[in-house]
């Protein structure tokens, strides 16, 4: 059904249930608004957004009135609402002051200034001048932690920060206490939010009340150059812009993607900035009687290419990061075929997953916004708040909506929704298994069985054990046995994975061919000495300090870490924000970064060092640019030409037909310090602070138990 | 300044034709601090329809060594020479001093290469990694 209105002198066709702002919005008409957001509940509380509706003797708040909730004329006629009248504007103006009467007029010291809603809307809806000669109100700052800079005074109380952190965020920590003049925004016991993603309040509070403090007063808004780029902290794949002036990056902001991201990022996403600053590798290095010495690109690349030509093919190992792009992880799989190199991986925490199981064996099927679908979900061995908070965000969404069961296998960890806790390891789920092999009569398997939109979501700590693939397996099979009776087209089973190149590398097929070995088996057999060479994409987070002394171990990544700490030759590249690269996140969308600087010093993108090493090598790609790269890649893996879609993986058939011994043992979980997770990141002084916090305040929380 | 170059020379100080024009046309007014001397004519109006105003520089000829309480007089705003009247100079008030511009004393804002011997922080720069 729909409704009747006319917006400003025109006839306009509204949906059901939706708001008079909304309504109006539509017709085409600009609402001023503080307090209204689209993706909070409605508070209306800010008073900006009063429209003139015939028959009401007052102007009415547009946010907050459902187009429903409108008496009917008498004689059936659409009612007639104005947004320009002159009553409009005079109670605009009105609001306006009053919200300015306790404002500091500090613009010109103030961080927001430039992208300031009270600041434009004054200009757009406000009288000239004030009328108030009183002292205005003064407001004690509060402690948000070290990521969010409080200026209370200049707090208009939307509330959206708060509607926030309760309804998107999941943690209730902050309120607003105290009424008309003496009300505040606090977080009652003047601790820090301890949330992976409260730095989202600073994008939403229309003034500059909340703002970023790592980057206090270092840019104003209209110096910085706007890139739209993808993240890459974790395998979610969020959208962002990244704020650059000159060739440094200034600041990253979230930008908006229904299908990822919403339009929150995690903290961590935002303010590893500052990390793209320290710790830069801007020159190739090579070891000369055990020190690295700073070297020209000819040298380095002809020390790597007589190693590469020296030994043979079966004693060389690759490994890439997790950071890598799609581009060069199929140089480096090209150059690796092309001479001879079995052993590569791109896992590097160890997970099991095998592209030749099929694309769906590897990929979140369900997609991020089909969480909302869905009315039953079990966790198996996972932490998705840490694991990619934007995607415990939209569970979190689901819950809020109702009927959202959710069950957890592995680690018992603070979630933000409420969960039944079903065991710690694998019997546990080989016990919900059984139970939907049985009709699914008992605990947890009843729900999944009866559930019309179930999701089984496979985390890290399920996926790097040894027996990883069992599990794997296992969880296909409880995704399958669940899915009977659900839907056609819905597939349950759902990996996350945790590293933004990770599904790239199993596309293109960075895993070990046959006779290779894998990462684990690579560090063994260099401890052996049975391994000459060890070329590292990006690859710090393993056990390096296990590698042999006689292996040649090459290093190539943008930040000094431990992978460059043990390198013989250091090949600087390009970070990303630094270089247009691809990457498929965990759902299998691919998405491209976007150069927003330079890479620093001598530092070269990725997939160009590969290209001038394989001339050396002997072996030359067959690609001088990166149009002909591409399409070389989309002929190996024609999914990840279509940028930003998703597209349907296959089956999981295969994979859960494998059968595979579990052992025995609980779930744990591999990210152990969600801050420092990647170089960039360990790199970044933001990143130590919060984690350095995080550590402290589980140190105190534990001492208050006891 | 010797007369040898003040003959032979027409930069940087004062020539023997203003020598000849002040003993013509000029009256004595007074001095600065600085040891500048001002003259103003003894009668008769300039172009500017009023009478002229001198003054010949201790040294190097630089019209920015004109000091404070002399400014005001040489530039015809008032007509009363500071010898003339109490004049005495506001507690904040430093010492005059000629523009330096174009010598070494010359003034390097903060964040001049020129002024501190090296390049301030600045938008662009990261830390590299250097190996221990």
């Amino acid at each position: 059904m729909s409704k009747q209105l006319i917006v400003d002198g025109t006839l306009v066709e509204v949906e059901d249930g939706i708001t008079l702002l909304q309504a109006c919005e539509q017709a085409g008409a600009e609402i001023p608004r503080f307090c209204y957001h689209e993706r909070l509940s409605i508070a209306g509380n800010c008073r900006m957004c009063l429209v003139d509706v015939q028959g009401s003797p007052k102007p009415i708040a547009s946010c907050a009135m459902g187009v429903n909730d409108l008496p009917p004329n008498k004689d059936g006629s659409p009612k007639i609402i104005s947004t320009k009248s002159p009553m409009v504007k005079k109670a605009r103006e009105g609001v306006m002051e009053f919200l300015l009467i306790n404002h500091p007029l500090d613009c010109p010291i103030c961080d927001q200034g430039g992208e300031c809603d009270l600041q434009d809307q004054a200009q757009a809806y406000g009288r000239g001048g004030s009328r108030y000669t009183e002292n205005k109100r003064a407001v004690e700052d509060k402690h948000l932690g070290p990521l969010i800079k409080t200026v209370m005074t200049r707090c208009i109380h939307c509330t959206r920060c708060v509607r926030y952190m309760t309804e998107v965020a999941g943690v209730e920590e902050l309120g607003l206490i105290g009424r008309g003049e003496d009300a505040e925004i606090t977080t009652y016991l003047e601790k820090g939010i301890m949330s992976e993603m409260s730095a989202n309040v600073v994008d939403l509070c229309p003034v500059g009340a909340l703002t970023h403090r790592p980057w206090a007063h270092n840019a104003r808004p209209w110096e910085l150059k706007a890139t739209e780029s993808v993240d890459v902290m974790d395998a979610v794949g969020s959208a962002i812009t990244v704020n650059t002036r000159g060739r440094d990056v200034m600041r990253i902001l979230p930008r908006n993607n229904d299908a990822v991201n919403e339009e929150w990022i995690s903290d961590k996403t935002r303010h590893v900035a500052d990390g793209l600053r320290t710790q830069r590798l801007d020159t190739p290095y090579v070891r000369v009687d055990g020190k690295l010495i700073a070297a020209s690109w000819d040298e380095a690349l002809a020390a790597v290419a007589a190693k590469l030509k020296a030994a043979r093919p079966e004693r060389i190992g690759v490994i890439a990061g997790d950071l890598a792009g799609a581009e060069e992880l199929f140089a480096l799989k090209d150059l690796c075929g092309r001479l001879g190199i079995k052993s590569i991986d791109c896992r590097q925490d160890g997970a099991r997953f095998d592209p030749a199981m099929g694309r769906a064996s590897y990929l979140f099927n369900t997609t991020i916004a089909g969480i909302e679908q869905a009315d039953c979900i079990l966790l198996v061995g996972t932490n998705p708040r840490l694991e990619g908070a934007v995607l415990n965000a939209r569970i979190l969404k689901r819950h809020k909506q109702g009927g959202l069961r959710v069950g957890l296998i592995g680690e018992r960890v603070p979630l933000t929704y409420p969960y039944e806790y079903l065991g710690a390891g694998p019997e546990t789920l080989a016990a919900v298994a059984d139970g939907l092999k049985g009709g699914g009569s008992n605990g947890f398997a009843t729900h999944l069985n009866a559930a019309k939109r179930p999701m089984v979501i496979v985390g890290p700590a399920a996926t790097t054990r040894a027996d990883g693939m069992a599990v794997l397996a296992l969880a296909a099979r409880v995704a399958q046995g669940a899915s009977q009776g659900a839907d056609e087209n819905w597939n349950a089973f759902n990996a996350l994975q945790t590293a933004a190149s990770r599904v790239a590398g199993l596309d293109l097929g960075l895993v070990p061919d046959k006779g290779g070995l894998d990462v684990a088996g690579m560090v063994a057999a260099s401890a052996k000495g049975a391994l000459d060479v060890l070329f590292l994409l990006g690859a710090d987070e393993l056990a390096l300090d296990k590698v042999g002394a006689q292996t040649f171990v090459v290093y190539q990544g943008s930040h000094g870490d431990v992978g460059a700490h043990r390198a013989d030759v250091i090949l600087p590249g390009a970070a990303y924000t630094e270089k247009a690269a691809t990457y498929v996140n965990t759902e299998g969308r691919a998405q491209m970064t976007a150069k927003a600087a330079a890479a620093p010093g001598m530092a070269k993108e990725d997939w160009t060092i590969l290209r001038a090493l394989s001339a050396l090598a002997g072996q030359t790609l067959p690609y001088d640019d990166i149009t002909a790269l591409r399409a070389a890649m989309y002929k190996a893996a024609p999914q990840l030409a279509p940028l930003g879609s998703v597209s349907g993986a296959g089956s999981i058939a295969t994979l859960a037909g494998l059968s595979g011994q579990l052992a025995a043992g609980a779930f744990a979980n591999p990210i152990t310090d969600y801050y420092l997770t990647n170089p960039i990141a360990r790199a970044s002084s933001v990143m130590a602070e919060m984690s350095a916090l995080k550590k402290n305040s589980a140190g105190a929380n534990r001492d208050a138990a006891e | 300044m010797s007369i040898f170059s003040e003959i032979f020379s027409w930069w940087g100080g004062n020539t023997w034709g203003m020598r000849v024009t002040l003993w013509n046309q000029a009256r004595f007014v007074g001095s600065d601090e600085l040891g500048n001397k001002y003259y103003e004519q003894k009668k008769g109006i300039g172009e500017m329809g009023m009478p002229r105003r001198w003054v010949t520089y201790q040294d190097l000829a630089d019209a920015s060594k004109i000091t404070a309480d002399w400014h005001a007089w040489i530039h015809h705003m008032v007509d009363t020479p500071p010898t003339n009247e109490v004049y005495t100079p506001k507690s904040w008030q430093k010492p005059h001093k000629m523009n330096m511009t174009g010598t070494g004393e010359a003034y390097r804002p903060a964040g001049s290469i020129l002024g501190s011997g090296h390049r301030p922080k600045a938008t662009g720069d990261y830390k590299p990694w250097r190996p221990e």
